[in-house]
């Protein structure tokens, strides 16, 4: 594995009011190719973490790098569309009026020829190509997963966030869809961080597993 | 969801919300401001001798109204949600027809039948074989007439708002009552009735304040209400000024109750059921109480939606069938349609923004100006009328004649400024809850995929909101359609609306005449209502 580091934290501090700070100074830095999970309880900001690296949240204060450029400055943050991070959230949130095929190729760019490739590409990837033409209605969870990662995945970000992806899953689709996840990520040298309340999906997906606690990251 | 990025471009819409905001609240402004300057001897007359009157006559009819619609419309709503009945498949959704009726048009039929040489009292005597002079029916040209029209062309909003709230209330909590010991009519009163209070008092307030706009059915009437004595003091007196103070008074006490509906709305929130929600289960009537549930239900939709329809076709039909193709009638049809398909697509477009701009941005100022925009339906069209006037005389006046040799006043423009501010609210009711039903983690997503927000806006948000864009567009332009008090005194010389023209030949008694273009705005009006029918049934919580 590369030792690269592709994302970097400093001293980030983030809440939603006064009162209450949900992350305090934390720091954390993740390698290129590396998967992290992040475990914790409901509420303690696992989600808000995932939310101020894509550039849904601005924190109070700290740095993000990505890529060795700051996404944050005094007065200026960079917004979602241009950071080229993907993120996979729980509620899967695929595109209704839009059938498989066309949301895989929604964020992409390019030619038809070359989004319908680059589409059914990574929906082969995740055993997904079989549904391509169906509508995100007719899937079951675990289908509707695989297509929301392939969405994630097809413009190629070299970060993907993935917010208690396998949550709403059986036990049995839920260690398949782990499975040929991880693998996909090493296959493509795809960097994610990914938070779970879950330990066995932190262990079984996860190449360093770490815990939000008292607002800091501690490595387990 | 926050977002980010302080540049031009946001600094360019935040001005352009603010223009908006602007238009809309400067013809309130001249209004209410005009309670700051001078009072004249007019003034002085009003309060020594027409005021008490005015005010009197206004409450009389906001109680004898409230009582009636409060009556047909939660009763008929309990019936229709706890109860099987004859033909109470067809009355759940026919029961809210009576809102495609104007009030005005509904009192141009009541006098139509009921006066002495009326249709009613004619096939009566010739049953009756009676005097020419005799007359079966008391004169409903008063304040009585007034309360029945208004009551049964209006009681629809609290048939909607207590429908939705007993739709909502669970079994368990009515077998609840049942196992404390309580009776069906304790049932009613002791624990349904207290959990639909907010709702129904929502509806209510809604009633209240369109029955104190109204112009049309009380001018009909010769009822004088505030309404009318804003018309009388601006073109009987031609005293603008002394117009707008009680206008300003009228918007007063109108607040009031938009006050009241909107603290009832937000507690509509806590009174609903949901997690442990389950549908009521409904008790078959038999004999007699099958026919009185019936009869209940079905009079309010006779008297407010099947007797002006079918007097104003007849007279439509029978005797001036021509009319339908007459330059008069053509003329005004277009002109509505114009207008109101005009103000349905700005109001649409200008929620839409609002809507979109809202997901995106942080701080609550947005929502505050959405919400002051949205009090516009609140504020009668006479109202809007004399504070538009007074807007654009002072531009005209003093830039747009001078500079850019170009008048206002008198233009469609603010005839259309007075339907956009009066029916903003609908545009954005609808639009607000499409925008309810698509989750933000479609909008987070999207933003993660390297897409602008212009391409959700094009391809996630308008493809899923569809539906409501179409209700938004046929409930304004229903409602542009029904407007006649800012019609009349904003439209510019010789264009007639379907409104107007009705007024004017009603006002010079050929009802027949009146009846083509009634009968039209009947017809419009009820598209929006069949959407409206369609979306409640598809509201019921637990719905499989």
């Amino acid at each position: 594995m590369s030792e690269k580091v592709i994302l970097s934290i400093n001293k980030l501090s983030f809440g939603y009011s006064k009162e209450r700070e949900l992350l305090k100074n934390l720091n954390l830095n993740l390698n290129e190719g590396e998967i992290l999970g992040v475990l914790g309880a409901s509420g303690i900001g696992k989600s808000s973490l995932l939310r101020i690296i894509v550039g849904l949240e601005v924190p109070k204060t700290g740095e993000v790098f990505y890529q060795e450029k700051l996404l944050n400055k005094k007065n200026y943050v960079l917004p979602t569309q241009k950071r080229n991070i993907g993120l996979v959230v729980q509620e899967k949130a695929l595109f209704p009026h839009l059938n498989v095929l066309e949301n895989v190729k929604f964020g992409l760019v390019g030619s038809r020829r070359k989004k319908n490739d680059q589409a059914m590409k990574y929906l082969n990837l995740l055993q997904a190509d079989k549904f391509a033409k169906l509508m995100p209605n007719k899937l079951s969870g675990g289908e509707q997963q695989r297509v929301a990662i392939a969405r994630a995945l097809a413009p190629e970000p070299k970060l993907l966030l993935m917010d208690e992806p396998f949550s709403s899953l059986d036990a049995d689709l839920r260690k398949a869809l782990r499975s040929d996840t991880r693998d996909l990520f090493k296959e493509t040298k795809t960097s994610c961080i990914i938070v779970t309340h879950d330990f066995e999906d932190a262990d079984k997906f996860c190449d360093v597993v770490s815990k939000l606690e008292e607002g800091q990251i501690k490595y387990l | 969801m926050p977002m980010i990025g302080l540049n031009l471009a946001k600094y360019s819409w935040q001005l352009g919300i603010f223009l908006i905001f602007f238009i809309f609240i400067i013809p309130i402004a001249f209004v209410i401001s005009s309670l700051f300057g001078e009072y004249n001897e007019n003034w002085n007359h009003l309060i020594d001798y027409v005021l008490a009157n005015y005010v009197l006559n206004s409450l009389l009819l906001i109680f004898g109204v409230s009582i009636l619609s409060l009556i047909f419309g939660v009763g008929s709503a309990w019936l229709i949600t706890n109860y099987e009945f004859i033909n109470k498949y067809w009355l759940e959704w026919a029961l809210i027809l009576p809102l495609a009726v104007p009030p005005y048009i509904l009192a141009y039929t009541f006098t139509g039948l009921f006066d002495t040489f009326g249709s009613a009292n004619e096939l009566l005597r010739f049953f009756f074989n009676s005097n020419d002079d005799f007359s079966f029916f008391p004169n409903v040209r008063n304040i009585f007439g007034a309360i029945i029209v208004f009551s049964f062309t209006l009681y629809p909003y609290i048939y909607l708002t207590a429908r939705m709230a007993f739709i909502n209330q669970s079994r368990t909590l009515i077998e609840a009552g049942r196992i404390l010991g309580l009776e069906n009519n304790s049932i009613f009163f002791k624990l349904a009735i207290p959990m639909a209070r907010p709702a129904i008092i929502a509806g209510l307030a809604l009633v209240i304040m369109e029955t104190l706009s109204d112009f049309g059915a009380v001018e009909h009437f010769a009822v004088p209400t505030f309404t009318i004595g804003i018309y009388r003091t601006w073109f009987g007196m031609y005293d603008l000024n002394t117009a707008m103070q009680l206008a300003s008074l009228l918007l007063i006490f109108i607040s009031f109750f938009l006050i009241l509906e909107r603290i009832e709305r937000r507690k509509l929130s806590y009174s609903y059921a949901s997690s442990t929600f389950k549908t009521v289960k409904k008790h078959k009537l038999k004999g007699y109480k099958n026919l009185l549930a019936f009869l209940f239900c079905f009079t309010p939709l006779f008297i407010g939606f099947l007797v002006p329809m079918m007097e104003i076709s007849n007279w439509a039909i029978n005797y001036t069938s021509e009319n339908f193709f007459s330059d008069i009638f053509l003329k005004s049809f277009i002109n509505t349609v114009i207008l109101g398909i005009l103000a349905g697509i700005i109001c649409t477009l200008f929620a839409f923004f609002f809507n979109f701009l809202k997901r995106f941005e942080t701080g609550s100022y947005l929502k505050g100006i959405s919400f002051l925009l949205s009090m516009g339906y609140s504020i009668p069209g006479l109202v809007l009328a004399v504070g538009i006037i007074q807007f654009f005389s002072l531009l005209d006046n003093n830039f747009l004649s001078s500079c850019l040799n170009l008048i206002l006043t008198g233009s469609i423009v603010g005839l259309l400024l007075a339907y956009i501010i009066k029916s903003y609210a609908l545009a954005n009711n609808s639009i607000e809850s499409g925008y309810e039903r698509i989750n933000y983690a479609i909008d987070d997503v999207s933003l993660s995929l390297k897409v602008s927000k212009f391409k959700i806006f094009f391809q996630v948000h308008v493809p899923l909101l569809k539906t409501s864009i179409l209700t938004s567009l046929l409930l304004v332009i229903s409602e542009v359609i029904k407007e006649l008090p800012a019609t009349l005194i904003l439209r510019p010389f010789n264009f007639d609306t379907l409104a107007v023209t009705t007024y004017i030949y009603a006002a010079e008694e050929r009802m027949f005449e009146a009846a083509t273009p009634a009968i039209m705005i009947v017809l419009i009006g009820l598209v929006p209502i069949f959407f409206l029918s369609r979306i409640i049934r598809e509201s019921r919580p637990g719905k499989t």
